[in-house]
């Protein structure tokens, strides 16, 4: 894996084969967990037709009833309450508009899915290309699926998001179920890893290019400038 | 609790004022969490609230370091429409009114 790097109006990673499906892969059980259908499976025929009242996409978008906030945790970080303290203002919130955050999530899911694997337009088979236009949502879609990776890796704090990596060079436990748990959780500190390292080299690209487009934008007397002599 | 300087140009300050009637405008609080990027924080900041670099900068680190930040004052409407834009960047963003 190689980090972004700009080309004209275009940011280019380099992601292997290997890497693809394993972040695919990723991808697909976050689509899952939001009640989409995975993309890497065929729909069953009775899927198709038959209405789940448990899937929001398939309800109207002006909902009258509430619906109750997400059972597990990982959903919830995708979707949280609006409030810490009010949970009838979390409720109508939720209301009005979980069903829409959430149908914008599994978009840009579907389309980072597809992205990986259905590479196209660079020059080398390996090539990730995301057009300027796309990096917003391609990078929103990276977070989500980091923060599902942190709620199932119990990250909740900045000291466990660094301990974490800790696991990488642990010599793994002798007993077969311990030795286990061991690997998976090291699949997923390896993920998650890769992708913050690849989201960070597109943000910073994206960042750089917003401030190029700002210079028109004034910059106010808020006293955050600290102009050497203006106070 | 919610005693910080809230980063809005006057004029909208007083329209926000005028709307609610009652001078208790609602607030957007971004609370900190160990998965955002600091870098992606202030891209949101600058790009969704048109912040200058040092205001977004700002706020990001006083998210990081203090655990939250106000981000955006008005009307309870305007502050739905900012707080469902955060999660939708994947930012933990609650609504409480301010004063709070």
């Amino acid at each position: 894996m190689r980090g972004f790097k700009v080309r004209q109006d275009r940011f280019v990673a380099r992601v292997d084969e290997g890497e693809r499906a394993v972040v695919a892969s990723v991808v697909a059980d976050v689509l899952e967990l939001l009640g989409a259908p995975r993309p890497d499976e065929e729909p069953a025929a009775a899927d198709r037709t038959a209405p789940v009242a448990d899937e929001p996409g398939e309800l109207p978008r002006l909902r009258t009833d509430t619906p109750p906030p997400p059972d597990d945790p990982a959903v919830l970080r995708l979707l949280p309450d609006a409030s810490r303290d009010d949970p009838s203002l979390a409720a109508e919130f939720r209301r009005l508009t979980e069903d829409d955050l959430r149908a914008q999530k599994v978009d840009r899911l579907e389309r980072l899915w597809q992205s990986l694997t259905a590479p196209g337009g660079g020059r080398r088979h390996d090539e990730l290309v995301v057009p300027a236009r796309d990096a917003p949502a391609f990078a929103a879609a990276l977070t989500d699926v980091r923060l599902v990776l942190a709620e199932r890796l119990d990250v909740h704090t900045d000291a466990e998001a660094d301990a974490m990596y800790a696991v990488l060079g642990e010599t793994p436990p002798s007993s077969p179920a311990a030795r286990s748990d061991h690997e998976t959780r090291r699949y997923l500190v390896s993920v998650y890893g890769a992708l913050t390292w690849l989201q960070e080299s597109l943000v910073v690209l994206m960042l750089a290019d917003a401030r190029r487009g700002h210079t028109g934008t004034p910059t106010g007397t808020d006293g955050t400038g600290d102009v050497p002599g203006s106070g | 609790m919610v005693g910080v300087p809230v980063q809005i140009a006057p004029d909208e300050r007083v329209e926000a004022v005028e709307e609610t009637s009652l001078g208790d405008p609602w607030v957007t609080i971004v609370w900190n969490d160990p998965v955002n990027l600091m870098s992606y924080v202030t891209y949101v900041f600058e790009t969704y609230f048109g912040h200058p670099h040092a205001t977004a900068e700002k706020l990001m680190r006083q998210v990081h370091e203090e655990g939250r930040a106000v981000v955006s004052t008005g009307v309870l409407e305007s502050m739905e429409v900012d707080v469902q834009a955060m999660h939708g960047f994947g930012l933990w963003a609650t609504l409480q009114r301010s004063g709070q």
